[in-house]
């Protein structure tokens, strides 16, 4: 049993190791640091409610202020670990100070891709509080934007740019928004409702550069072929890229445990509340709880998207229901369900976890 | 026994608890989690909040009196 545990990462990954450890029953020291200077939060709310205003900073918050105290989880927050050195069991924070460990948890999570171009003033990406603070006090009503990505976070901030009144662009370099994980046949759906709540959809436009007036300050996006969006702001939302600076390329020395978006398992939020909760297990040698098939959710253009499972092996989707509220249904070559989307069907999501949840219990058994 | 407490704000319907702890926890018709009672002996109420994939559930282990 380790005596102490640092947690390199202070989000939902990093902290559901640290809070599992506690919850588990271990009585050595935990330290769980993070380089934002938040306590830990919720981050899919950033581009949701928190972006359109309706739930304030302290409301992210994953715990109340007293909470770490109570679980004498050591919290240090605006603190980077980097380097740090498994053989001699030591890491590094950005303060200088250099701390002791047992074991170690990566969970340093990821940052936002970003365009192969300078970008001026005025381009935002979306991933981290201070992100979200910028954007807020960019979308002014009345003023441009323009989305590169069709994604959850290009959609939702688009969603939320429309309810406040701006002039939005959808830039996508494929067929439809999506199309990677919803599936062309959803992606185009959802292209039309965009459509329809005013969003101009451009679909298999790529981004060529950014254009900005003397003093630095963004004036359009450049599209391949030549032509360009006018906008005062732009959101790049294409992707993440995992923050693996720390993780050791080498196996020896004390035990390293990596969890959440730094291990690029998809980037879904259970994933990586199941990862740091799994990880915690590991540590203290329980055995592994039951996994449950991945979920994330989505609130656009008045959906509630709650997708449920993995869509990368789906061959074929089948659509129940209208554009309002429907269910799609993804299925493999072989016709297994391997995940499921509601759109505004909340009370339905549970029966769709539980059909997807029994094959992957069957195939566990199976292996056992 | 166990007193459960939820957090809505954070629930997202994914409704593991319901299933996991069905005597404690249902589903309500906005999709979120709601209680059906508070104080509880039922253990399977320690499973839900682990499984829970926001940590909106919460237990404290109450000494009868």
């Amino acid at each position: 049993m380790p005596r102490t545990v640092l947690v390199a990462g202070a989000g939902l990954a990093g902290t559901r190791a640290a809070e599992t450890l506690r919850a588990e029953g271990f009585e050595g020291r935990v330290i769980l640091a993070g380089d934002e200077p938040t306590a830990p939060y919720e981050r899919p709310a950033l581009s949701k409610e928190y972006l359109a205003g309706t739930k304030r900073e302290r409301e992210l918050l994953l715990r109340p202020a007293g909470y770490w105290r109570e679980t004498a989880i050591d919290l240090r927050l605006g603190q980077r670990v980097d380097p740090v050195d498994p053989i001699r069991g030591t890491a590094v924070l950005s303060s200088g100070e250099e701390l002791e460990w047992d074991a170690l948890v990566i969970a340093t999570g990821a940052r936002p891709r970003g365009l192969p171009f300078p970008a001026p003033r005025g381009v935002h990406s979306l991933r981290t509080l201070a992100d979200a603070r910028a954007l807020r006090e960019a979308l002014v009503p009345g003023s441009r934007l323009a989305v590169v990505g069709g994604g959850f976070v290009g959609a939702e901030v688009a969603s939320t740019a429309i309810t406040l009144g701006l002039e939005v662009t959808m830039i996508e370099a494929l067929h439809t928004p999506f199309e990677r994980t919803l599936g062309p046949t959803v992606g185009r759906l959802l292209a039309e409702r965009y459509r329809f709540h005013g969003v101009d959809v451009r679909v298999g436009t790529t981004v060529a550069g950014f254009r900005e007036d003397e003093d630095g300050a963004l004036q359009a996006v450049k599209l391949a072929g030549g032509s360009e969006v006018r906008c005062n702001t732009a959101l790049v939302g294409i992707g993440i890229e995992p923050a693996r600076e720390i993780v050791p390329d080498h196996l020896d020395g004390r035990p390293v445990y990596t969890c959440g978006d730094v291990t690029a398992s998809g980037g879904h939020w259970t994933s990586a509340a199941a990862g740091g909760a799994s990880v915690a297990r590991r540590i203290l040698s329980l055995p592994p709880a039951p996994t449950q098939p991945p979920f994330f959710w989505s609130d656009q253009f008045g959906l509630r998207l709650q997708l449920v499972g993995d869509t990368t092996h789906a061959a074929a989707v089948q659509i129940e229901g209208g554009p309002d509220t429907f269910i799609a249904r993804y299925r493999d070559d072989k016709g297994r369900l391997v995940a499921a989307l509601a759109a505004n069907r909340p009370t339905e999501v549970a029966a769709l976890r539980r059909d997807l949840a029994a094959p992957a219990r069957e195939r566990a058994l199976a292996r056992r | 026994m166990y007193r459960i407490h939820i957090d809505r704000s954070l629930c997202s319907g994914f409704g593991v608890c319901a299933e996991l702890a069905p005597d404690v926890v249902m589903v309500g018709p906005d999709g979120l989690a709601e209680i059906r009672t508070g104080l509880t002996d039922d253990p399977a109420v320690l499973e839900a909040a682990d499984s829970c994939p926001m940590a909106a559930i919460t237990v404290a282990v109450e000494e009868a009196a």
